[in-house]
C-alpha cells in the first residue's frame, strides 16, 4: 500500500508546454541527474513536496480530462511508485508523455520498466544540456533530447521519434 | 427690471441682487479705500431696476463695469475688470489644459482612451478636440438630469458619448451580397456589381470603410466565405476563357464543371481539357490568395477614419462547405498565417471562426480540415477567434444544411464581442443589424455602498434594490438616446441606410430612420462582477461557490429586467459583458476617491472585465471555463471567454483545439486564446518567451510584443491607457 503514495512537487492542470494539447502535468519529486541549469532544482530532493495518493492525483487528472505528462524530478527514479499511477491514467483512456534524464537505451534496462513502457505514448529522453539549450525547440530544453514514439520504437526495435 | 438671468451654460435662473453686490464688494476690498456699502447698494439697485427683463451674465457684468466707471471709484472698476478677466480665463483653463495635453502629444489617459487611434496625428488631434468638447455639450443639453447625475456620480457610463449628438448607431453586420450584386455609390465613385474575386474583396473593404464613417463602432462581415464564393467561380471561368483563346479550343463545358476543391496541383501528365481545367484552378487559387492578402493589407493600412484609424473590422467565416467557399477560407487562413508585409501579424480584421458540429468541428465534417488549419493559424497569429454556433442560445431552428442561404441563420459576432441575434421585430439573425448604443453600470460601486450593512442577506437585498434603481435609469437613458437617434434622416447615413441596414431599402433620403432602427439592440453592460462579489461576500466567483451563485443571480436578474424593458419600451434590450477599454480605470478612479483603497476591490487601478475571473487569479483553463460559461447564455448582447496559455502556441495547435473543446463542452458562446508572441522587427525572429527584451538571434532590442486588448490586437503597448496597462501586468496564464 505504501507505494500508492507518490511525492508530488506540483500538479499543473492545463499546461501547453509539456506535449501536444492542454495537459495535466504531474511533477514527481526526486532526481539524481542534477543537470546544470535545471528549471526546478528543488525537485531533486526525494522528500520535496507532498505525499499524494494515486486516487487523489487521479481526481485532478479526471476532473481536467486532459492528456497527462509525468515529469519531475525524474519520475523514472520512482518506477515502483508511479506504476499504479500510469496504469490508472491509461485505464482512464488518457495518453501519457513522460520526461526523463535517462536516455532511451538506459531506460530499457531500468528494473520494472517493462510494466509501464507500453502504456506510455512518448518519452522525452536525455539530460538537459545547457550548452545545447535552444528556446525554439518544441517541448524540449536542449537539442540532445528526443521525443520518442515509444510504441513504434518498441515494435521496430530502434528509436522512432515524433516530429514536432 | 431684471427678472431672470441667462447663465453661461444656457440655464435660466431668478435674478439675485446679492450676487452683484458681492462681486463689487470683492473688487472694493482689493483697493486702498476699501468698502463703500452705500455705493454698492446704489449701483445694484440701478442695474436691477433699469435692466431688461432677462439679461445674460455678461450683459449684467458690462453694466456693473459701466456704473463703476461713472462713479468716483474708478480704481474699483479697474479691479473689477481684472477680476472678470481672471474668472473668464479660469473658466477656459480647463479646456485649455485639455487642448494642451492633446497638442503636446502627451501619453495620458485622454489621448489613450482608444488604443486603435493615433491621437498624435493632425486628424487624430482634430477628432480628439471634437470628442472632448462634445462630451460636456451632451451632459448639458442631451442627457436627462438623472442620467447626468448617474454618470457624474460614477454609477453609469454612456459609451461613445462624444458621438451622441451625431445620432449615429454603433455597429452593423454587412450584408455584403447586397453590395456585391447591386453595386453602390460612395463618395464620388459609383461601383458596378463585382465580377471577379479581386473586385469583390476590394468592394468588401470599401463597404466597411464607408460605413465606418457613418457609425461609431465596429464593422463586420457575417459570412465572408458565402459572400465571396461566387467570385471564385467567376474568376475560374475567366481563366478558362483565357485558355480557350490561347488554345483556340472550346472548353465551355468547364465553366460549370463540378470541382471538388480548388487546390494547386502540378500539370505533369495532364492533357487537353483536363490540363486546361487544372491550370484554370491553379490560376484561380493564386488570384484568390492574392485577393485575400490584399483584403488583409487594406484593412490594416487604409486610415479611413480621422485619427489614423483603420476600420475596427471583423469577418466571420468557416461554414461554407462549397469548393469555392472552402477556397476563400483556405487562402484567407494561409495568407493570415504568412502575415502582412514582412510577415508581421495582421491586427485587422478580427477573424472569427464559426464553429459548428456537422460542418467543421467533427473529424468527419467537410470543413474539419480547415478547422485544423484555423487552430494552427490562431496558434501563431491570435486569430481566428471562435464563435460557437452549437451553443444552445446560438442555434436557429430554421438552419438547414441544404439551404444555400443558411448563413442568414448563423450567429455572427463583432470581434470585440458585441452580439446581435434575437429580434422582437423580425427574423432572428445577425445580418443587416447591429447595436444602437450601450451604457454600462458600475455594479462595484453599488456593492461598495452596501458594505457597511452587517447582515449579509440584508446587504444583498439592499444591493438588488439599488441595482434596480440604476437599471431603471439606464433603461430610460437608452430609450432617450433611441428617441434622439430615431430623428436622424436617412441621408445622414448614405450607405448604411440605403443598402446595409435591414428595411432601409424602403426609405427615402429625407425620411427619418425611425421605421427601421428597432432592428438594432440597446445594450446594458456591466463591469467588475468579481469586485462586486468581493464587496458583497468577501470572495469572488472563482474562489467560492456561494459567490458564483450570487454572481449568476445578479446577472440573471439583469437579464430578466432587460426583458421587461424590452416589453415596456418596445425595443431589443440585451445584457452586455462589457469589454470597456476606455472604462477600465474610470469607475475605479472615482470609487477610490469616494471610498479609498479597499483590498480586493479598489486596490488595483482597474476593474475586472465583465463576468471574468480576475486576471491575477490562478486557475486552470477548465475551471475558468466552468465558472464563466453560464454567464454566456445570460449576456446576449455579447460575451467572450479568454484563456491565457502558458507556452508557445505555435508549437501546439492542439492546445487551441482543446480550448475550443472546452467551449463546445460548456456551452460557451465566443472564445479566444491569448499567448505571448514576440517578434524581432529587424530579423523577423519569433518566440513566446516572457519579457523578451533582446532578440536572441540578432541582438536587436526592437521587439514587438503582441497583446490583445478588449478583443483586438495591438503590437505596441504605447497606446494603452494606464488602467489597461496595469491589468496587462497582472495577467497570469491559466494552467
Amino acid at each position: 500500500m505504501q507505494q500508492d503514495y507518490i511525492r508530488i512537487a506540483d500538479i499543473i492542470p492545463g499546461t501547453s508546454v509539456d506535449g501536444p494539447g492542454l495537459r495535466t502535468s504531474i511533477y514527481v519529486s526526486g532526481c539524481c541527474h542534477q543537470c546544470p541549469g535545471c528549471h526546478n532544482p528543488m525537485t531533486w530532493d526525494f522528500n520535496f513536496g507532498t505525499p499524494t495518493s494515486v486516487a487523489d492525483i487521479m481526481k485532478v487528472v479526471e476532473e481536467n480530462g486532459f492528456n497527462v505528462t509525468i515529469t519531475g524530478g525524474d519520475p523514472l527514479y520512482s518506477i515502483p511508485a508511479i506504476t499504479p499511477l500510469i496504469k490508472a491514467i491509461n485505464a482512464a483512456g488518457l495518453s501519457i508523455w513522460l520526461y526523463t534524464g535517462f536516455t532511451f537505451p538506459q531506460i530499457l534496462n531500468l528494473p520494472g520498466i517493462d510494466d509501464i513502457l507500453p502504456l506510455i505514448e512518448a518519452i522525452v529522453d536525455g539530460p538537459f544540456e545547457i550548452n545545447l539549450r535552444d528556446t525554439s525547440l518544441c517541448f524540449r530544453g536542449s537539442s540532445n533530447q528526443r521525443i520518442i514514439d515509444v510504441r513504434a520504437s518498441l515494435a521496430s526495435g530502434s528509436i522512432v521519434t515524433f516530429n514536432f | 427690471m431684471i427678472q431672470t438671468v441667462l447663465k453661461r451654460d444656457g440655464r435660466v435662473v431668478g435674478y439675485n441682487e446679492e450676487k452683484i453686490k458681492a462681486a463689487i464688494r470683492k473688487a472694493m476690498l482689493q483697493t486702498e479705500l476699501g468698502e463703500d456699502e452705500a455705493l454698492i447698494h446704489k449701483i445694484a439697485d440701478r442695474i436691477g431696476i433699469t435692466g431688461k427683463e432677462q439679461m445674460s451674465v455678461e450683459e449684467i457684468q458690462d453694466r456693473v463695469e459701466l456704473e463703476l466707471m461713472k462713479s468716483p471709484r474708478k480704481e474699483v472698476a479697474k479691479r473689477y475688470i481684472a477680476y472678470r478677466d481672471k474668472r473668464s480665463i479660469a473658466r477656459r483653463a480647463k479646456t485649455r489644459d485639455m487642448f494642451l495635453e492633446i497638442i503636446e502629444a502627451k501619453n495620458n489617459d485622454i489621448t489613450r482612451e482608444n488604443a486603435n487611434m493615433n491621437t498624435d496625428s493632425p486628424a487624430g488631434m482634430m477628432m480628439k478636440f471634437a470628442s472632448e468638447t462634445t462630451k460636456p455639450f451632451v451632459d448639458d443639453y442631451l442627457l436627462s438630469d438623472e442620467a447626468r447625475d448617474a454618470v457624474k456620480n460614477g454609477y453609469l457610463h454612456i459609451h461613445d458619448k462624444d458621438y451622441y449628438p451625431t445620432k449615429s448607431l454603433t455597429c452593423v453586420q454587412h450584408p455584403l451580397d447586397r453590395i456585391l450584386k447591386s453595386g453602390f455609390i460612395a463618395g464620388h465613385g459609383e461601383s458596378r456589381p463585382a465580377k471577379r474575386i479581386e473586385t469583390a474583396s476590394i468592394i468588401g473593404c470599401i463597404s466597411l470603410e464607408t460605413a465606418q464613417n457613418e457609425m461609431h463602432g465596429g464593422q463586420a462581415i457575417p459570412a465572408f466565405d458565402f459572400y465571396l464564393a461566387p467570385y471564385v467561380r467567376s474568376s475560374y471561368i475567366e481563366e478558362v476563357k483565357c485558355i480557350e483563346q490561347l488554345a483556340g479550343e472550346d472548353y465551355s463545358s468547364l465553366y460549370n464543371a463540378s470541382i471538388d476543391d480548388y487546390i494547386k496541383l502540378p500539370l505533369d501528365g495532364l492533357k487537353g481539357i483536363e490540363r486546361a481545367k487544372q491550370h484554370a484552378i491553379n490560376r484561380t487559387v493564386g488570384r484568390v490568395h492574392q485577393a485575400m492578402e490584399a483584403f488583409i493589407h487594406n484593412m490594416n493600412t487604409i486610415h479611413s477614419r480621422g485619427g489614423n484609424q483603420v476600420v475596427f473590422s471583423s469577418i466571420n467565416y468557416g461554414t461554407d462547405t462549397s469548393a469555392e467557399g472552402r477556397c476563400i477560407i483556405r487562402e484567407l487562413l494561409q495568407s493570415t498565417y504568412e502575415g502582412v508585409g514582412n510577415g508581421a501579424t495582421a491586427i485587422f480584421p478580427i477573424q472569427i471562426w464559426k464553429k459548428k458540429r456537422g460542418v467543421n468541428y467533427l473529424p468527419s465534417d467537410r470543413n474539419y480540415d480547415l478547422y485544423q488549419q484555423a487552430c494552427k493559424v490562431t496558434a501563431r497569429r491570435f486569430f481566428p477567434n471562435f464563435v460557437n454556433l452549437d451553443a444552445t442560445f446560438n442555434q436557429h431552428e430554421k438552419w438547414n444544411a441544404n439551404d444555400p442561404h443558411r448563413y442568414i441563420y448563423e450567429v455572427a459576432t463583432m470581434g470585440c464581442r458585441t452580439r446581435v441575434f434575437e429580434n422582437r421585430f423580425g427574423e432572428k439573425t445577425s445580418i443587416g443589424r447591429g447595436n444602437l448604443s450601450f451604457s454600462t453600470i458600475n455594479i462595484v460601486r453599488i456593492a461598495i455602498e452596501c458594505m457597511p450593512i452587517k447582515d449579509q442577506e440584508e446587504r444583498i437585498s439592499r444591493f438588488f434594490a439599488k441595482l434596480d434603481d440604476v437599471l431603471e435609469i439606464t433603461a430610460r437613458q437608452l430609450n432617450d438616446r433611441f428617441n434622439f437617434q430615431k430623428t436622424a434622416l436617412v441621408k445622414q447615413f448614405p450607405l448604411l441606410m440605403s443598402r446595409l441596414w435591414n428595411g432601409s431599402e424602403n426609405l427615402k433620403p429625407n425620411d427619418t430612420i425611425e421605421p427601421v432602427i428597432n432592428q438594432g439592440t440597446l445594450g446594458i453592460g456591466f463591469i467588475g462582477l468579481a469586485e462586486c462579489l468581493v464587496a458583497l461576500t468577501g470572495k469572488h466567483h472563482g474562489e467560492s461557490d456561494d459567490s458564483q451563485k450570487l454572481g449568476l443571480r445578479i446577472i440573471s436578474h439583469m437579464r430578466s429586467r432587460a426583458n421587461e424593458f424590452s416589453e415596456r419600451y418596445n425595443h431589443n434590450f440585451s445584457i452586455l459583458a462589457t469589454p470597456a477599454e476606455g472604462l477600465s480605470g474610470k469607475f475605479t478612479t472615482k470609487d477610490r476617491k469616494s471610498f479609498g483603497i479597499i483590498p480586493g476591490i479598489t486596490d488595483k487601478i482597474y476593474y475586472t472585465n465583465s463576468n471574468h475571473v480576475p486576471v491575477y487569479y490562478h486557475c486552470s483553463p477548465r475551471k475558468k471555463a466552468q465558472i464563466e460559461a453560464p454567464y454566456h447564455e445570460l449576456t446576449r448582447g455579447g460575451h467572450i471567454f479568454y484563456v491565457e496559455i502558458d507556452g508557445d502556441a505555435t508549437h501546439n495547435p492542439k492546445a487551441i483545439d482543446d480550448i475550443v473543446a472546452l467551449m463546445d463542452q460548456y456551452n460557451i458562446g465566443y472564445c479566444s486564446v491569448n499567448h505571448n508572441r514576440n517578434r524581432c522587427m529587424d530579423c523577423g525572429y519569433e518566440d513566446a518567451q516572457d519579457h523578451l527584451d533582446e532578440c536572441p538571434k540578432c541582438h536587436s532590442k526592437n521587439i514587438d510584443k503582441l497583446q490583445r486588448i478588449t478583443g483586438y490586437l495591438v503590437g505596441t503597448t504605447d497606446r494603452w491607457n494606464s488602467a489597461k496597462l496595469a491589468e496587462l501586468n497582472d495577467r497570469v496564464v491559466h494552467k
